[in-house]
């Protein structure tokens, strides 16, 4: 191994809180934040209930009022926790005290790996008074469009705002990448981030991922197609019937170990490894047999250079879908036999926060380490009798090491591992 | 992780774009300066204040796709890149296969994702006639959402139809820099390969914005060209007289694979993918610094990661969009990473006949510098009749030049800031 990628700082935001200490108290004593929708008057739906971000408006999240037309509200949770997670690792304050070139250098060896998810579909009806205005008619469309829609219409969608709101806004300038791939893109984001710290591409690097698909279009698809459940999200329960959204963000600053030791940081934890496969079978389609995630797993140990008995816990996906849950059984059962670590999941404090779930799952692993607990699945009633040998509960178990696999899935076959180890603990 | 880094090797190539409908075609035109630039027929932009683009043309998708299934899943945009893909295995000659598809990686540039007008017109008709959105109306009876428009509108849809139709099993994701997609996804796939994560990507990108909301979006950003009486003369890099781009379509894709690979199985190895720059301008959304700045840093990366000296560059395929402030920034970027090599380099931007691709367009030029170091010929950068001063680099004007290439370099700058170069190298140069 030549360069070690550290973990310096972080940042989260989510249902079950506005930081990582608030949402760690949430999934430490069992609270989970899954409430009715408030975004707009769910209560006559189908599926009414989701881990939305309390107080709802994340426009106070940012204050630069300027960006607020700008963005939607994904892109708002972004930025808020790229700018969380930059304070806490010190960087802001590192960079202030260097001279003019030598801070202009290290934006340019700091680099940015955003992982979004996509939607937007209440951004597109922005064009709903000009399709009134046009009544089918294209010509009427074309000729009023600029007088009705907001020039700057396109930039609010770009699928990379929060990429280029945290160059402007931070001016980092190094490599940089914004994943677009549903569930993996936060742990993909993470993966790459720690790949150009590995090449030498950078020095340090921000890694975000952010989703707010509480959307009307968006719930309502979701449950027709069947991967909503009825009351409650419960992973790895008898009775679990499906996910639930969330919406979210996360971020990590990763840095190389001697980028860490040159700024005396504080360090959190460690980027050991990763792995990355699809199942290819189509979007919705996942394997029974849990293979494409088995592999993503024994593709990680192997960049981690681990064994199984070297994980001390495993996060799992736990989005609740009786098939997901299932096959990543499965795929546990498959690497690690009998003898598997303690194995947790959160989805069941703040709902599926899709392409927020791979860095907000792993910054919560960090954590759990940190404190040398792996938190219960405090919805876990019944364990599925499938599931027998998993060991997972809803009462905190103790780790078998300082190592954890974060494990997430999403549309198109993806499944992703990360192998991250965590700094010495912070209190029993 | 190993000390020795893997080479990359470009065997495969497949293109769908406003020139022709794969390699052969598109190269024909391009070096026959036949603009692929043209009143709209997608749909009638009568009324809209821009009404010529670059469209893919006479594309029978089940002609390239035989799979009707797999079609009804599929935007206009990724029958471009399903339909590239397809040319770009066959031309490599080989396929993922069961026994090494965990070995196989994609990586695609695929662009802004949503509804399409239909159904954004089916919701407005059912839960906003007046203008205004009410969600209960989503749940009126009789009104079924089409689950097909959830599909197409995943910003991962298009890559997972190449993955389930090739049966890739390995490394796989689609980004999104805006106009930098592309090229920033070949460059993660030849990275996969140094890695060792993958041994063989499928790497490139495929956009398609030729619809009434893709053209509003521009046309209310005023960035496009207004020439709507002049269509094969709108998009002209770098000529003093441009006035915006020209929004084009299409898809570009490479096969990359381990260069000791390549050659032991003897395939044909187009060029060298040798390197990959990438920066953030972190300056403003759509503007760029007027020093290069940021496209400066993307260029010396991509020949530093390349192992080649500045004077070594032959060809530079330039992002050249054909709006003022970006030609100027780039050829100000130019100069500043070469110095005086900079007037040894032919230069051209190959959007002068082809549009704007968005995501495609930097998987397609990279392609098409493959294609120039593998032929031997330098397409023109057409419609250049008088250069702007502050652009005073060496355009291929006229004809095509022929010239041995050694290093070809394509820049490709995004919306948002996001800055890539890839860095190809003659074959016939690797270990000289």
């Amino acid at each position: 191994m030549s360069v070690r990628v550290v973990v310096s700082g972080d940042g989260a935001i989510c249902a079950a809180g506005k930081s990582p200490a608030e949402i760690w108290d949430a999934v430490w004593t069992g609270r989970p934040a899954i409430r009715p929708i408030q975004q707009w008057d769910a209560s006559g739906w189908p599926t009414s209930l989701a881990g939305e971000i309390a107080g709802s408006d994340p426009r106070a999240l940012v204050e630069d009022r300027k960006l607020h037309k700008l963005l939607q509200r994904s892109d708002l949770l972004g930025l808020y926790v790229a700018g969380r997670a930059l304070d806490d690792s010190g960087f802001v304050a590192y960079r202030e005290a260097l001279d003019p070139p030598a801070a202009a250098a290290v934006n340019d060896r700091t680099g940015v790996y955003v992982g979004m998810g996509g939607g937007g579909y209440q951004n597109e009806y922005e064009f709903f008074p000009l399709l009134t205005a046009a009544n089918g008619d294209l010509r009427t469309f074309g000729r009023e469009l600029t007088a009705t829609v907001h020039p700057m219409w396109l930039l609010r969608s770009m699928p990379n705002n929060v990429l280029c709101h945290i160059g402007i806004r931070h001016g980092l300038k190094g490599p940089n990448v914004c994943v677009t791939n549903h569930s993996a893109s936060g742990s993909t984001a993470l993966t790459e981030a720690a790949a150009a710290l590995r090449a030498g591409e950078a020095d340090r690097a921000l890694a975000v991922g952010h989703d707010a698909p509480i959307e009307p279009q968006m719930v309502l698809y979701y449950h027709q197609l069947g991967l909503l459940g009825a009351d409650g999200l419960w992973p790895f329960d008898a009775r679990r019937s499906g996910s639930l959204l969330g919406e979210g963000a996360a971020a990590l600053v990763l840095e190389t170990d001697s980028a860490a030791a040159d700024r005396h940081v504080r360090v959190l934890g460690e980027f050991l490894g990763s792995g990355c496969t699809t199942e290819a079978e189509g979007l919705l389609a996942i394997r029974a047999d849990g293979d494409g995630l088995a592999g993503a797993i024994e593709s990680a140990l192997d960049d981690a250079e681990m064994r199984p008995a070297d994980i001390g816990m495993i996060v799992a996906h736990g989005s609740g879908t009786r098939l997901s849950d299932a096959s990543e059984a499965l795929a546990i059962r498959r690497v690690f036999g009998a003898s598997a670590p303690p194995v947790t999941a959160f989805k069941w404090a703040f709902g599926h926060p899709l392409a927020a779930s791979g860095i907000l799952d792993s910054v919560l692993a960090l954590i759990a380490l940190r404190h040398g607990v792996v938190p219960g699945v405090a919805t876990l009633r019944e364990l599925d009798p499938d599931f027998g040998s998993l060991p997972i509960s809803a009462q905190p178990q103790a780790p078998r090491s300082d190592v954890a696999l974060v494990l997430n899935r999403g549309f198109g076959g993806s499944n992703t591992a990360l192998v991250l180890r965590a700094a010495a603990s912070e209190a029993a | 992780m190993t000390g020795t880094q893997r080479r990359v090797a470009i065997t495969g190539i497949g293109l769908v774009t406003p020139l022709g409908n794969d390699v052969a075609a598109t190269w024909h035109a391009l070096l026959a300066g036949k603009s692929g630039v043209a009143p709209i027929t997608h749909f009638d932009a009568s009324g809209f204040p821009v009404r010529i683009a670059a469209e893919v043309k006479e594309l029978d998708p089940r002609h390239a796709i035989d799979d009707r299934k797999l079609l009804m899943l599929a935007t206009r945009s990724h029958v471009l890149g399903l339909a590239a893909a397809e040319e770009a295995l066959r031309d490599a000659g080989i396929r993922p296969e069961a026994s090494d598809a965990t070995r196989w990686a994609c990586v695609v540039g695929s662009g802004k994702t949503g509804l399409g007008i239909g159904e954004l017109g089916e919701v407005h008709r059912q839960c906003a006639p007046d203008g205004h959105f009410r969600p209960d109306r989503l749940l009126t009876n009789g009104f079924a959402m089409d689950p097909l428009a959830f599909y197409r509108s995943q910003t991962c849809a298009g890559l997972s139809l190449l993955l389930h139709r090739f049966k890739i099993r390995g490394y796989a994701t689609s980004v999104h820099t805006a106009c930098a997609s592309g090229s920033q996804a070949v460059g993660m796939g030849m990275k996969l390969i140094r890695r060792g994560t993958a041994d063989y990507v499928l790497a490139g990108g495929f956009d398609s914005m030729i619809d009434p909301i893709g053209l509003a979006s521009f046309c209310l950003l005023g960035a496009l060209s207004t020439d709507n009486e002049t269509p094969q003369r709108a998009s002209r890099p770098f000529d003093a007289t441009r006035n915006g781009f020209v929004l084009g379509e299409g898809a570009g894709l490479l096969v990359l694979e381990a260069w000791d690979a390549a050659r032991r199985r003897g395939a044909r190895i187009y060029a060298e993918l040798a390197g990959d720059g990438n920066s953030l301008s972190s300056y403003r959304i759509t503007d760029s610094h007027p020093s290069g700045d940021g496209p400066i840093q993307a260029m010396r990366q991509a020949l530093a990661a390349a192992g080649v000296l500045p004077e070594e560059v032959d060809y530079l395929n330039a992002h050249g969009t054909s709006t003022v402030m970006n030609d100027r920034s780039e050829c100000a970027a130019v100069r500043a990473v070469f110095g005086t090599h900079a007037p040894q380099i032919g230069v051209s931007s190959t959007k002068s006949l082809m549009g704007h691709l968005i995501a495609g367009a930097g998987a397609v030029e990279a392609a098409i510098c493959a294609l120039a170091i593998h032929r031997g010929v330098l397409p023109v950068n057409a419609n250049l009749a008088e250069p702007d001063p502050e652009c005073d680099l060496d355009f291929v004007r006229g004809q095509p030049r022929v010239r041995r290439i050694r290093v070809a370099l394509s820049n490709s700058f995004g919306f948002g800031g996001s800055n890539s170069c890839l860095a190809l190298r003659n074959p016939d140069e690797v270990g000289a």
